[in-house]
């Protein structure tokens, strides 16, 4: 226990995250965008979550109890209050792909008793399983509440033989009483960076895709490299105005004040969820402008 | 002229009531040891009835609690959201428990306040216990619970130690210290017991008692160290009372989540905590007035005393729990708002209303002087006013679960299993069978300190006697 | 260093030995000194206990010392290692975060307090041990008991003394 390290290096050991231009230096900073206005709520997303992380089917009884398994998740919002006069009433339903968002200032990451989550160099929330004691603290405090906990020992129920011959190699299979939520498919990631070092060069954009992003059919989900500016998910964050570090973006601001006047913007529809509570997601949603009957 | 002076004195003096004493200070020291050390007698079969039946709830408990331990949490019907459920709940409800034992010995010592005298032991018990309890659950709501200890900032060959800025971590060195401590003065304040019971003991009991005594002598040195060592752990222990349970309000009170993000929540735990002590003491003293015969030392006087500071910290509570409603009400966040709303008028509305009532309404009763006497009415009030507090933690838990910050989140219609409330029950049978087995161990009324009290007021009320005029002519 | 004697004497109640020390004060017997005048209550009764001369007690220093070495142990332990141990970066806090560090410090500043208080009243208490089994089961009962250690010729001339002032019950050993 160096006392020494602890003076020499104090005031990097006292700084806050997230900082403005954090990203400036570091080859890799992974993130983000989802067009709701492309998304059709198909759920081939879900389903190659489930495929690419072993994730485990609970069946109907428990997922309608609540304890599904699905790290990315299709919500469906149909207007506050509206009655649909159509003849299929589900019908008009916005679709809204949510999974961790790989919050910069996690609020999961400094509630964990043992200190199973932190954040990666590359700017992934981590989760190490077999560090969790299963407190299930930081899922209390995610405003989002994209972290699943095992509820029940899935190895010796949910891949039945030969259905086991199906996992992923590259991905834990988590036994009962561990908490998990979407890496980002860490384990391609992982990959394609020792790829790269090895050739002596970075992640060229995209060269690795999330599972999710891979599979979107109408290209809804981006994914990439903030740090990189020519990556088309950086581009996007800048053409939206959406900087990483800030709470409440300039644009926002104002927005406001054309709002008043009458003025909107239609192309910059790109938000982040719950802002306002200063988690400093990763994900930018750009907002669907196509209406309801469509 | 004289004489019908004084007649009309006599006459007042006979419409004057003298007030009820506390303690009669008659009573001798040989009698104290005598009716305390009776209590430590082989026990009647009631006695035995209730142990097992305690027993037997721990079991039901221990029951529940393996087959979750085997299955998973999942039996509990956990979900996400609600992934906390009664666990934390109870937790904190027995960690409030043990705060009155804290209040009496501790605080009460320090103001002087000499009532607290013969009730002051079987409340510090009464703490020591309740957190032993409240450890099960830390331990009975972890998902593997096995590996618990990575909580511990152990010596370790990863180089990871626990996460200092979680407050889990702050609760578990709180909870340890606050462990600690009082069993540590709870067992200090014993030795001049200890040694009564050594003079009086016999056979195995005796080594028992003379190992445990420490060697007390009762000899001018050691009373005038215990006496400082007592009065420092008892400042010591105070201001570690008050911070556990805020710790343990920082659980929620950091978090972001509406309904739990409120500076009040410190003082509002912690005064939750008194007012459940204090109620679940009048329970025990009824009930150990009644069992041990102790009439002469758990006076009424005395009850009523602890009631009327249950009122005062009711009433603390109270305000804090209004001022919380009041702070969210005009306060700026819309979500919290609705979080309070959903409080009052969704899934759980009977609950909030019940815990309002039984924490704010119900400690009125204490204001009687006539309800206040009777026995029943305050082993009733009691058990209602610790009722209200058990729901009260419920209440903080699972509607912010239910109604947070996303929409798609919101459930409604979540409650606890037959899993949890077994777990729960036998917390209850765990805390009955070690209060059991100290009463029957150990002296329930501190006799020395009784004597103290006997002594002193004696000794005052014949100087007060000596300096009245003399009615002689 | 004479061979020295125990005489024990019981008395009713605290009037009795208050009066019955300061007659042992003074007088002027050879062979004990006031120092080696134990007093034993079933209560604490420091008005009484003043009659033997002062008794300073160290307790509390002691607790001072728990209190700063706890707390500073802890907080350069706790910050350290998270200095130096695998660092986890976290949202929001810096790797060595003063408010967490503070409040485990506070609670160890309580418990290392209160482990070198009680360990000072134990070792307090052996320290000043009287060297001797002559006790009476009455004194945890309702007698006060005052112990004298002097030589044996002494002994007599205490004797009378507690005689004069209504000893219940006198009794010696060597």
């Amino acid at each position: 226990m160096s006392l020494d390290n602890l003076s020499s290096n104090w005031s990097k050991l006292r700084t806050r995250r997230p900082q403005p231009d954090q990203y400036q230096e570091a080859p890799y900073k992974w993130a983000m965008v989802i067009d709701l206005d492309a998304c059709t709520g198909c759920n081939a997303c879900t389903t190659a979550c489930y495929a690419e992380n072993n994730l485990p089917v609970v069946g109907k009884e428990r997922f309608s109890k609540g304890q599904a398994m699905h790290w990315l998740r299709i919500e469906r919002y149909w207007g506050e209050g509206t009655e649909s006069t159509q003849e299929f009433p589900e019908q008009g339903a916005q679709f809204l792909p949510m999974m961790c968002q790989q919050c910069e200032a996690a609020p999961c990451e400094i509630v964990c008793p043992v200190g199973a989550t932190h954040h990666t160099p590359d700017g992934l929330n981590s989760q190490v399983y077999n560090r969790c004691i299963g407190s299930r603290y930081c899922s209390a405090n995610c405003p989002y509440k994209v972290r699943y906990f095992n509820w029940f020992n899935y190895p010796e129920s949910a891949w039945p033989s030969p259905l086991e011959l199906q996992l992923n190699p590259d991905v834990t299979v988590r036994s009962k009483g561990v908490m998990e939520k979407c890496t980002f498919c860490v384990q391609r990631l992982t990959e394609a960076k020792s790829r790269a070092r090895t050739e002596k060069r970075l992640v060229k954009d995209g060269e690795v895709l999330t599972a999710c992003a891979q599979a979107c059919p109408t290209s809804a989900i981006h994914f990439g490299n903030l740090a990189d500016s020519s990556s088309a998910v950086a581009k996007m964050w800048k053409a939206q105005q959406v900087e990483l570090s800030a709470d409440k973006q300039k644009k926002d601001e104002e927005r406001e004040k054309d709002e008043a006047l009458g003025k909107t913007d239609e192309a910059l529809r790109g938000y982040r969820i719950l802002e306002d509570l200063r988690t400093y997601p990763s994900v930018v949603y750009l907002e669907r402008i196509r209406s309801s009957e469509a | 002229m004289i004489e019908a002076h004084e007649e009309k004195d006599v006459a007042i003096e006979q419409r004057f009531e003298p007030k009820a004493k506390d303690i009669d200070d008659e009573i001798s020291w040989a009698q104290i040891n005598v009716d305390v050390l009776r209590s430590l007698e082989r026990p009647r079969p009631l006695y035995w009835i209730i142990f097992f039946a305690s027993l037997a709830l721990f079991m039901w408990g221990g029951y529940c609690e393996v087959y979750q331990y085997n299955t998973g949490l999942g039996v509990a019907d956990l979900d996400n959201p609600q992934v906390w459920g009664l666990y934390i709940a109870t937790f904190i409800f027995w960690i409030g428990m043990s705060h009155s034992g804290t209040l009496l010995s501790a605080i009460l010592l320090i103001m002087h306040a000499d009532w607290r005298k013969p009730i002051y032991r079987f409340a510090e018990a009464m703490t020591t216990f309740s957190l032993m309890t409240a450890g099960l659950f830390v331990l009975v709501h972890l998902g593997r619970v096995w590996q618990f200890y990575y909580v511990v900032a152990y010596p370790s060959e990863r180089w990871a130690w626990p996460n200092f800025s979680s407050p889990l971590v702050w609760d578990a060195t709180a909870i340890g210290s606050y462990l600690t401590t009082s069993v540590i003065f709870l067992f200090f304040g014993m030795i001049p017991d200890l040694a009564i019971c050594r003079d009086n003991a016999t056979g195995f009991r005796r080594t028992f008692y003379r190992v445990l005594s420490m060697g007390w002598r009762g000899t001018d040195r050691q009373w005038s160290n215990f006496r400082v060592t007592y009065l420092t752990l008892a400042c010591l222990l105070i201001p570690l009372a008050v911070s556990v349970h805020s710790i343990v309000a920082t659980d929620f009170a950091v978090s972001q989540q509406p309904g739990w993000h409120t500076t009040s929540f410190p003082p509002y735990f912690v005064a939750g905590a008194l007012y459940s002590g204090c109620a679940a003491i009048i329970t025990l003293f009824i009930v150990l007035r009644y069992t041990f015969r102790f009439e002469h030392y758990m006076t009424i006087p005395i009850l009523e005393k602890l009631c009327k500071l249950t009122f005062a910290i009711s009433m603390v509570w109270t305000y804090l729990n209004l001022i919380e409603y009041a702070a969210v009400w005009y306060g700026t966040d819309p979500v919290a708002k609705q979080t309070l709303i959903f409080r009052a008028t969704g899934t759980y509305a009977g609950w909030w209303w019940a815990m309002n009532i039984l924490g704010s309404v119900v400690p009125f009763t204490l204001t009687w002087k006539r309800l206040r006497t009777n026995i029943p009415i305050m082993l009733v009030v009691s058990l209602l006013l610790n009722l209200g507090m058990w729901i009260e933690r419920f209440m903080i838990v699972t509607p912010t679960f239910a109604h947070g910050y996303y929409p798609w989140t919101w459930t409604q219609g979540w409650w606890p299993n037959w899993v949890q409330v077994g777990i729960i029950l036998g917390s209850f049978g765990w805390f009955n069978m070690l209060f059991m087995l100290f009463c029957k161990i150990f002296p329930s009324v501190s006799m020395y300190e009784v004597k103290e009290m006997v002594y002193h007021r004696r000794e005052a009320r014949k100087s007060l006697s000596s300096m009245r005029p003399s009615t002689d002519p | 260093m004479k061979k020295k004697s125990y005489i024990l004497a019981l008395f009713a109640d605290f009037h009795e030995a208050t009066k019955t020390l300061a007659a042992l004060r003074e007088s002027s017997i050879p062979g004990f000194r006031m120092r080696d005048v134990t007093l034993k209550s079933p209560i604490d009764h420091p008005e009484c206990a003043e009659e033997l001369g002062s008794r300073p007690v160290y307790i509390q220093i002691f607790s001072l010392l728990g209190a700063v070495l706890g707390s500073s142990l802890i907080f350069l332990g706790i910050s350290s290692a998270q200095a130096n141990f695998l660092r986890q970066p976290r949202g929001f806090f810096p790797i060595v975060p003063i408010p967490p560090n503070m409040v485990i410090t506070y609670e160890l500043f309580i418990l290392g307090s209160v482990f070198f208080t009680i360990t000072a009243c134990l070792i307090m208490w052996r320290i000043h041990r009287v060297k001797t089994n002559l006790y009476d089961v009455q004194i945890s009962l309702d007698k006060i008991g005052i112990l004298v250690e002097a030589e044996p010729q002494a002994i007599a001339r205490l004797r009378e003394i507690f005689t004069l002032h209504h000893a219940l019950e006198i009794s010696e050993s060597d």
